[in-house]
């Protein structure tokens, strides 16, 4: 098992590495300056000359990949060409604030999606599960902003009881303000909900319909045993892999969810840098975000492996 | 699921699941068609027209949405952002799946070296999260809507070329694939017409849930105001523009996120729905 692992964090690290080429590429060697596109083009060449050193455009391409990569590695991001800061900091605090974010989400989706979805599974056909299919095609269907907005109509304009922004003074925790999390929470958890319980849904049908769950009911197991015990856990696997890749939704969702209520965290950062042009941001938080959304991925591989004896030789 | 089903019967598959779609999906289809063409003859405003006399109007007999803040009228605007938001949805998921399709054909087909290559590349893809890809080429490459469509198609790229692999990989091993190559026909020749027929099926489903998917992210995109320039009546667009009078107006946020609401959960539906009818139905292949 540690041998796979081992290979699987292999080539995490040569997606990654790829994925810091590709971020510098397109940045770096698609038509259009780069010095161009955030000057405007209105610019003199004086100026885009001037820009064009500080960036260090005037080096050649490899080398400015390799100096940029080492330079990532141990902890420098560049410098925000809007904040006129280092990178890192800005970058790292505001991650912490999208990783508590992240992290209730993930904390409430995965009991209630599952719960959702075993009971839609056990009363196939039947009113409930009707329910929770039509409610999960709504949820997963509407975008993350449609979601947010509403819940904002309801609950902050209509009755006023929870704060439509979720803006928090620089420095300060996001938790010292619970309330201003609810919402934004609650519009991923809707989102992620859907997806997630149709999926457990699915699985654990399979996994009722299996000869070990019949062989569990005729050898008089209570119910409750069985649904539990036998069933779930064998359903789970695809459930968990799919935990993993709805990382990645996290990650766009706070994009959209940050903006909408202003929380400082690393999605809106990185939609002020795309409105700043400040290019250096961009590419880092990019890069950062690939990065998680690999590590979740290579989490979710490992639970997967760790389930399913049968894998772990 | 019979192996029977699997000789190729070239010209008909597609043709097949058209002349059998359930009612609801041709009703879906005809709707948006409608709405698309008809849309400008029904906005009883320009879209883009101020009148600063009537800005900040609630809902009324005059203007069906209300109005915004420099008097435009939102029910002729959401007419109009229908089309480009179906354009874009179309033309994207079609450009994912037609690179999806050869690159999960040719993988699925050679296996070995250049299967894993094709992959890891498609590996690459896939591991930023589809919005902060598209996000991020779109900022790239320039604001405009082919670019928008190119990048979202790049999304799709590998989500539909892992698809394709798959099942390839399960029909290369049948009979009338060795056959044709044991008659030398060229790869092209296999790929065209022995495999590609035979997986159309699950490229159509592919392409009507990518549909859904690319409704999404072109709805996210334009309200993070990317890919649309402000005069366009881009539903995104008008929610963000709309947000700052959620209080004062919230009619210039509502209408257009209902619009969005009713176009994604018909998409969702019109693609699961398809995908029921394909997988149920016999008449055709099962790959």
């Amino acid at each position: 098992m540690l041998k796979l692992i081992a290979r699987r964090l292999m080539l995490l690290i040569v997606i990654l590495v790829a994925v810091s080429m590709l971020t510098f590429a397109i940045v770096n060697v698609l038509p259009g300056d780069v010095a161009v596109a955030i000057l405007g083009e209105t610019a003199t060449p004086a100026d885009v000359a001037a820009l064009r050193t500080r960036l260090g455009l005037d080096q050649p391409l490899v080398q400015r990949y390799i100096v940029w990569m080492m330079a990532f590695v141990q902890g420098d991001f560049g410098t925000s060409l809007s904040f006129n800061q280092p990178v890192a900091p800005v970058l790292l605090g505001r991650l912490s604030n999208s990783i508590i974010l992240a992290a209730l989400v993930l904390i409430a989706v995965v009991p209630l999606s599952i719960g959702l979805g075993v009971v839609a599974a056990i009363y196939e056909g039947k009113a409930v599960d009707r329910i929770v299919s039509a409610a999960s095609v709504v949820g997963y269907a509407l975008p993350e902003f449609v979601i947010g907005l509403t819940l904002i109509l309801l609950f902050s304009i209509l009755y006023p009881i929870l704060p439509g922004s979720s803006l928090i003074e620089p420095g300060a925790s996001p938790l010292s303000r619970p309330s201003a999390l609810v919402l934004p929470v609650v519009v991923l958890v809707i989102h992620q909900i859907a997806h997630l319980s149709q999926i457990t849904r699915a699985s654990t049908i399979k996994a009722l319909g299996s000869h070990f769950v019949r062989t569990a009911v005729l050898k008089g197991l209570p119910r409750r045993r069985v649904i539990w015990r036998h069933a779930v856990p064998n359903a789970m696997p695809p459930v968990i892999a799919e935990i993993g890749m709805n990382f990645g939704y996290v990650l766009g969702g706070l994009v959209v969810v940050e903006t909408l209520f202003s929380y400082s965290g690393i999605g809106q950062l990185m939609v002020m840098s795309v409105e700043t042009r400040d290019i250096p941001t961009l590419q880092a938080t990019v890069l950062l975000i690939a990065a998680a959304y690999g590590f979740g991925n290579l989490l979710a591989d490992v639970a997967t492996l760790y389930l399913n004896p049968r894998l772990r030789e | 699921m019979s192996a029977i089903a699997a000789i190729p019967d070239h010209p008909s598959a597609t043709r097949r699941i058209f002349r059998r779609l359930p009612v609801g999906v041709w009703i879906y289809l005809f709707a948006v068609l409608l709405l698309v063409a008809a849309a400008p003859l029904l906005a009883p405003y320009s879209p883009t027209a101020f009148q600063p006399r009537a800005s900040l109007k609630p809902p009324s007999a005059t203007f069906f949405f209300g109005t915004d803040e420099f008097g435009r009228d939102v029910f002729s605007r959401v007419l109009w952002g229908a089309r480009p938001t179906l354009v874009l949805a179309l033309a994207s998921a079609a450009l994912g799946v037609a690179l999806g399709t050869p690159t999960g054909l040719l993988a699925g087909y050679f296996r070995g070296k250049a299967d894993e290559v094709i992959m890891r590349v498609m590996d690459v893809l896939m591991s930023f999260p589809a919005l902060i890809l598209a996000m991020f080429i779109v900022v790239m490459l320039g604001s405009n809507q082919i670019i928008v469509i190119v990048a979202i198609g790049v999304v799709f790229w590998p989500r539909s070329a892992r698809l394709v692999r798959s099942v390839t990989q399960d029909l290369v091993r049948r009979e009338f694939v060795e056959a044709a190559q044991a008659r030398g026909e060229s790869t092209f020749y296999i790929l065209r017409r022995e495999l590609l027929p035979n997986i159309m099926n699950i490229i159509v489903v592919d392409f009507s849930l990518r549909i859904a998917s690319a409704v999404l992210l072109t709805a996210s995109l334009s309200y993070l105001g990317i890919g649309v320039a402000p005069p366009t009546p881009a539903w995104g667009l008008m929610v963000r523009d709309g947000q700052q009078f959620l209080q004062l107006a919230p009619w210039l946020v509502i209408f257009p996120c209902l619009a969005i609401g009713v176009l994604s959960v018909a998409t969702v539906l019109a693609g699961d729905k398809l995908r029921d009818f394909v997988s149920r139905s016999n008449v055709l292949s099962s790959a």
